[in-house]
C-alpha cells in the first residue's frame, strides 16, 4: 500500500502515471514528445518575488511548449515544508519542490525524492551545469552520501544594511570591518530612542532567522562552526560562547534590541536603529520600508580573528519520485533553466537573490542592477566560501535548540547554562536520528 | 365519557431503530473526524513514525512515552506546566473578571447595554487576526502597550519577548479575548436565578455583599462549574495565541502541550513523539471531563 501511494502520481500529466522506478529507463534522454504538465511547489507569494516567479515560468513555458507548470504558491517555508508533507503521504507530490537540505535528507531517506543525475537527460550535463556554480553552491547540492539530490535556484547572503545619514551623524567615517569595531559603533548609535540593531532570535514558528545566522557567523568567525561536517554539535565551545557573549554584551549596553516579524526591517526604517543585519534578498524590502527617508548603505559582514565568513541561506529545489518519466524530464529542463545565467541575471536583477553562477553576471539584464547596486559585484564571491548547516535531518530541530538559547541568554539566563542545554538537545536528536 | 389528554410520555428513542437512525450522521460524521483519528493518533505514538514514507516507520512501543520524561528542549515537565500555569490563570482570572462584568451588566441601564457588545465583540473576532495585531500592540519597541506605559511614566515591559513576562502577556491578550463569552454564560445564568430569595435577603438587611455571597454565587454554582470546565478545555487546547503571539518562546516559556504537538509533528516531523504528547493531552483532558460528570450538580 505505501509503496503505490509513494509512486501513486504528481500533478497530471497527458499521458498516464506510471511508477517511477520504469520511468528513468523508458525516457530518452530527457526529450518531451508530447505535452506534459508539472506542478512547482514555492514560497513566492508577495511582491517582486511573485512577479519575478511568474515571469520566469511564462519564459519558461514560451521556450518549452509541450510544457506547463503548474505554480503552486505558499506564505512561507514552514507553510511549504507541512503541504509537501502532507502531499507526499497522501500520494500527490508535486513534482519540483523546494526544500533545504535538511528537509533534502529526510526526503531522501524516506525515498520520496531522487538523485539528479538519475532524471532523464540529467546526467550528461549535469557535470558541466554544475561546474559553472560558485563552490559553496556545489558543495551545497549534496547530502550526507555524497549524491546531489538538490539543484540551486536562489542563494543569498547576509548583508548589513545601513542608515547612511546616522553614520554620519555620529561620526562614523565608513562602515566597520571588524566585529569590535561594529560593536562599538552600535554603542555609539544608540542613543536618543535608537538602539544599534534590533534581531529576531527565531522559534519554532519562525524557524532559523537572521539573529540566529548571526551567531553562526560570528562562531565561524571566531573559528569555530557551530556544526562539524558531520553534524554534530559544537555549542559549548570557547568560539561559540564568546559569540554568544557578543550579543549578550550588546544587549547589556542597549545596542540591541529583540523582536519579531523582521523587527531590524522595521527598526531601521524607522530610524529606531542603525543597521539591520539581513539578506541580500531583503534589499528591495528594506528599500521599500526605508522610502528614501535616508541613504541605505549595503556592506558585507565585518571580520573576526578568522575572517569574515557569511552564511548562505535560500532553499534548493528537488524532484519528487511519484513523477512519472516525462514529468521528471519537464522538472530537468526547469531545472537547468531555473539555474541556467540569463534566468538568474533576471531573478537576482528583480530580487536581490545573488545568481548561483558567475556567468549571470555578464548578461544584459543584470547590467543595470549592477551599476545601481556595485556591492553586488563585491560581494557575491561570497558564495564561493560561505559556510551553511549541514545537510542533516536533526540540523532543524538544532537551529530551533539553538534560537531557543540565544533567546534565552538575552533574557538573562547564562551563556554558557543555555548553550548546554542547547547542546544536550541537539546531541540527543543527533543520536536519535543516527540510531 | 370525555377523554382527557394526560402529560405526554417522552418518548426514548435512544434503544429504537429510529433513534439509530436519526443519531447516524452525528455518529458517523464524530467517528471520521473525532474517534477515528483519535485512535490513529495513539497507533502512531507507538512507532518511530515516519510521515513521507509509512512503511519506513518502525515500531517503538512505549518509547516514546518514556521519551516524554527524557526530553530537554523544551522538557516535557515544563510544556506541561506552562499549559497548567496558562490554564490555572484562564480559570481564575477568566470566572472572576467575567462574573464581575456579568453583575454589573445585569444593572441595565443605556452605557451597560452599550458595553455588552464592546466585551462580546473581541470574542467574535478571529484569534489568528487578532493576535497578529497584539504582536504588534506588544513590540517593544514601536508597541502601544509600552507608549501607554512610557507616557504614564511606568517602567516598559519586553513583554512576549521576556522570559518572565511572555506568558502573563498572552493571558492577557486571551482574557481580553474570551471574557465576552464567559460573561454571556454568566448573564444567562443570572437571568435564571431566582429572585424572591435576594429579595427577602435584604428584607433581612442583607448588604450587597452578603447577598451575592450568601444568595446569588450559591445559585450560579452550576454555571461556574460549566464557566471553569470549559475554560479548562479550551484553554488547555489553546495553540494559536501561543502560535502567534510567542512562537512558544523564549527560552520555551510558552510553549504548551498543544505548541509542542505543533512544534514536534509539524516542525521537526517527530511524528510518533508528537502523538505521544497529544494521548497525552487527551488523557488529562479526559480525566477533567470525567471529575467534571462526577462533581457537577445539575442545573435546576
Amino acid at each position: 500500500m505505501l509503496t503505490v501511494s509513494a509512486c501513486a502520481g504528481g500533478g497530471s500529466s497527458s499521458s498516464t502515471s506510471a511508477p517511477a522506478a520504469k520511468a528513468s529507463s523508458s525516457a530518452n534522454a530527457g526529450a518531451i514528445t508530447s505535452p506534459v504538465t508539472i506542478t512547482f511547489d514555492e514560497v513566492y507569494d508577495s511582491g517582486t518575488l511573485k512577479t519575478a516567479m511568474q515571469s520566469a515560468i511564462k519564459n519558461f513555458e514560451t521556450a518549452n511548449p509541450k510544457i506547463t507548470v503548474n505554480l503552486v504558491t505558499y506564505a512561507n517555508y514552514g507553510a511549504l515544508l507541512t503541504a509537501e508533507t502532507a502531499a507526499v503521504s497522501a500520494g500527490k507530490a508535486p513534482t519540483v519542490g523546494q526544500a533545504y537540505e535538511s528537509w533534502a535528507e529526510k526526503f531522501a531517506t524516506s525515498k520520496v525524492i531522487l538523485p539528479i543525475s538519475s532524471l532523464p537527460g540529467a546526467s550528461s550535463t549535469m557535470p558541466t551545469d554544475m561546474s559553472s556554480f560558485y563552490t559553496g553552491v556545489q558543495n551545497d547540492l549534496k547530502l550526507s552520501d555524497g549524491q546531489v539530490w538538490m539543484w540551486p535556484f536562489d542563494k543569498s547572503l547576509q548583508v548589513l544594511f545601513y542608515n547612511g545619514t546616522m553614520l554620519k551623524a555620529d561620526g562614523i567615517s565608513s562602515p566597520p570591518t571588524t566585529w569590535t569595531q561594529f560593536a562599538t559603533d552600535l554603542k555609539t548609535a544608540s542613543k536618543n530612542g535608537v538602539t544599534g540593531i534590533t534581531i529576531d532570535p527565531g522559534n519554532a514558528t519562525e524557524g532559523v532567522t537572521s539573529g540566529e545566522e548571526w551567531l553562526e557567523e560570528l562562531a565561524a568567525a571566531n573559528g569555530t562552526q557551530v556544526y562539524t561536517s558531520s553534524g554534530t554539535p559544537q555549542f559549548t565551545t570557547p568560539a561559540v560562547e564568546s559569540a554568544m557573549q557578543y550579543l549578550v554584551n550588546l544587549k547589556k549596553e542597549g545596542a540591541l534590541a529583540i523582536g519579531t516579524n523582521y523587527p531590524g526591517e522595521t527598526a531601521l526604517g524607522a530610524k529606531k536603529a542603525l543597521v539591520d543585519l539581513s539578506s541580500s534578498a531583503g534589499y528591495y524590502y528594506e528599500q521599500q520600508t526605508v522610502g528614501g527617508k535616508f541613504p541605505l548603505t549595503t556592506t558585507i559582514l565585518p571580520s573576526g580573528s578568522s575572517g569574515s565568513p557569511d552564511e548562505m541561506a535560500g532553499a534548493n529545489l528537488v524532484v519528487f519520485a511519484s513523477a512519472t518519466s516525462e514529468q521528471q524530464a519537464a522538472a530537468w529542463k526547469l531545472l537547468q533553466y531555473l539555474a541556467g545565467p540569463a534566468e538568474q541575471a533576471a531573478w537576482s536583477a528583480a530580487t536581490g537573490y545573488y545568481p548561483v553562477t558567475s556567468a549571470a553576471l555578464t548578461e544584459p539584464s543584470m547590467a543595470t542592477y549592477l551599476k545601481q547596486n556595485p556591492w553586488v559585484s563585491t560581494t557575491v564571491t561570497g558564495l564561493n566560501n560561505a559556510i551553511f548547516d549541514p545537510p542533516y535531518a536533526w540540523v532543524t530541530q538544532c537551529g530551533i535548540d539553538l534560537s531557543t538559547a540565544l533567546s534565552a541568554t538575552l533574557s538573562g539566563t547564562s551563556v554558557s547554562s543555555a548553550l548546554s542545554t542547547a547542546q544536550s538537545a541537539c546531541t540527543t536528536a543527533q543520536s536519535q536520528a543516527s540510531s | 365519557m370525555i377523554r382527557t389528554r394526560g402529560p405526554a410520555k417522552a418518548r426514548d428513542f435512544r434503544h429504537t431503530k429510529k433513534g439509530w437512525l436519526y443519531s447516524a450522521p452525528a455518529v458517523l460524521i464524530f467517528s471520521a473526524f473525532i474517534i477515528g483519528p483519535t485512535i490513529y493518533t495513539f497507533y502512531v505514538s507507538l512507532w518511530n513514525w515516519n510521515v513521507l514514507n509509512p512503511s519506513l516507520s518502525v515500531y517503538k512501543g512505549l518509547s516514546n512515552y518514556k521519551d516524554l520524561f527524557k526530553a530537554t528542549d523544551p522538557s516535557f515537565a515544563q510544556s506541561l506546566w506552562n499549559s497548567l500555569y496558562f490554564t490555572a490563570a484562564m480559570i481564575i482570572a477568566g470566572t472572576v473578571l467575567s462574573l464581575c462584568l456579568a453583575l454589573l451588566l445585569q444593572r441595565g441601564g443605556g452605557l451597560m447595554n452599550a458595553s455588552r457588545l464592546a466585551i462580546y465583540l473581541p470574542n467574535a473576532t478571529p484569534l489568528i487576526a487578532t493576535s497578529i495585531i497584539w504582536s504588534w500592540i506588544y513590540n517593544p519597541q514601536f508597541g502601544v502597550a509600552n507608549w501607554v506605559l512610557h507616557s504614564l511614566h511606568l517602567p516598559t515591559s519586553p513583554w512576549v519577548e521576556g522570559q518572565a513576562t511572555a506568558m502573563p502577556a498572552v493571558i492577557l491578550f486571551s482574557l481580553w479575548h474570551e471574557l465576552g463569552f464567559l460573561t454571556i454564560i454568566f448573564l444567562g445564568g443570572l437571568t435564571i436565578i431566582n429572585d424572591e430569595y435576594g429579595e427577602a435577603a435584604r428584607v433581612d438587611g442583607a448588604g450587597p455583599w452578603q447577598e451575592f455571597w450568601h444568595i446569588t454565587w450559591p445559585q450560579l454554582r452550576p454555571v461556574t462549574y460549566f464557566v471553569i470546565i470549559i475554560t479548562t478545555i479550551t484553554s488547555l487546547q489553546s495553540f494559536t495565541q501561543f502560535y502567534q503571539l510567542s512562537g512558544g518562546g523564549p527560552n520555551n516559556a510558552t510553549t504548551t502541550l498543544s505548541y509542542l504537538v505543533f512544534e514536534e509533528s509539524q516542525v521537526l516531523q517527530n511524528t510518533g513523539y508528537a502523538a505521544a504528547v497529544a494521548v497525552v493531552l487527551f488523557l488529562i483532558t479526559v480525566f477533567i471531563t470525567l471529575v467534571r460528570r462526577r462533581t457537577t450538580p445539575a442545573i435546576t
